[in-house]
């Protein structure tokens, strides 16, 4: 039977237990007492090494806080910088703007050009043939004068033989 | 005059700002008396000088950004502890600075840290056990989760009540006390395997 404490009852003991029997124990066992002891002064090495890096000479402090001193200072900065960039950028876009060379103009029809087209439009619109068919037409009319030529003279024979 | 520059630094930080006095150069006090403890603090939780010292910074500038939000429950150093911790904390999740960690661990920056020693004049054994003992809290605490890490450098490096720790990192009183339980109990596991 282990008569010893057990691994929860000596880190209890490190985190300073007010239980009677562990308090008790660690009077009496040499064995336990020592390895309480143990932890307990590994911990404090641990401390003592820790407070021992942190001791540092006046000038680390002064510089830590001349660091942070910059540090804020460059923070409220920070406001005015962005006012600044906004500033310059609407300045640039506004530069381009206004030197940006305008279009060239487009040759717009003129009023006169207008009426002209509209005289053409109505023009072809009060034709009665198309003018694709112009020629056809006077084909036809052509051909129609030779017939009414032949009736005529078919005709003024037949009236000297009668 | 003198006199009255140092009844001003010493006016609790919630009365200045409600005097409407925590420019800089107010805050330049606070700075000096806090930044030790806030330095160890962080040293403890990173493990890393040149770390601890740039939080120590952004831990100033955090608490002179958020002044204002200072309500005066707490004392001014739990306030600031609090700051450190949740900067320690982000540290640690930053995959970026843990890749750095890893890399510059086994560095001279952190040996030197376990070369420190509170007694130079003790015996060569003493200390060569003491460098041993230190480089196996160390390692056990590097592997604690933030919160349990959180707990013990300040139980154990600050000697912090459990209230003010339970204030500092926002914690209840009895998840402090487990926290601490499960810390010292690694620690131990720890030291006893790097015996055996």
């Amino acid at each position: 039977m282990n008569n010893h404490l057990s691994e929860d009852q000596i880190t209890e003991w490190v985190l300073g237990t007010n239980e009677e029997v562990i308090l008790r124990h660690i009077e009496i066992c040499p064995v336990c007492s020592a390895e309480a002891e143990e932890l307990r002064l590994s911990l404090s090495s641990f401390r003592h090494a820790i407070h021992a890096t942190a001791e540092r000479d006046q000038s680390f402090w002064r510089s830590q806080q001349l660091a942070f001193r910059e540090r804020v200072s460059a923070r409220e900065w920070y406001p005015l910088h962005w006012a600044w960039v906004v500033v310059m950028v609407v300045i640039l876009i506004t530069a381009i703007f206004l030197t940006r060379t305008p279009n060239a103009p487009r040759n717009y029809p003129s009023d006169d050009a207008d009426n002209a087209l509209l005289q053409a439009v109505q023009g072809d619109l009060g034709r009665g043939v198309p003018q694709a068919l112009a020629p056809a037409v006077l084909i036809a009319e052509e051909r129609n004068e030779i017939l009414r030529n032949h009736v005529r003279a078919t005709r003024t024979t037949s009236e000297k033989e009668r | 005059m003198v006199q009255n520059e140092q009844a001003v630094a010493l006016l609790p930080l919630q009365e200045k700002v409600g005097l409407g006095m925590t420019a800089l150069d107010d805050f330049t006090p606070l700075v000096e008396s806090h930044q030790q403890r806030i330095y160890r603090v962080l040293l403890g939780m990173v493990r890393d000088p040149d770390a601890a010292q740039t939080l120590t910074q952004e831990c100033f500038l955090r608490a002179f950004q958020k002044r204002a939000s200072f309500r005066g429950e707490a004392s001014v150093g739990v306030w600031l502890l609090k700051i450190a911790v949740n900067l320690a904390r982000d540290h640690r999740r930053s995959r970026l600075s843990e890749f750095w960690h890893r890399l510059t661990s086994s560095s001279e920056k952190v040996a030197e840290l376990e070369q420190r020693l509170p007694d130079p004049r003790a015996s060569q054994e003493r200390v060569l056990l003491e460098r041993e003992e230190v480089a196996g809290v160390w390692a056990a605490v590097e592997k604690l989760p933030t919160q349990q890490r959180a707990v013990f450098v300040l139980r154990f490096v600050e000697e912090m009540s459990l209230e003010e720790i339970a204030e500092a990192t926002s914690l209840k009183l009895g998840t402090v006390k487990t926290h601490l339980f499960r810390a010292v109990h690694a620690i131990r596991q720890h030291c006893k395997g790097g015996k055996v």
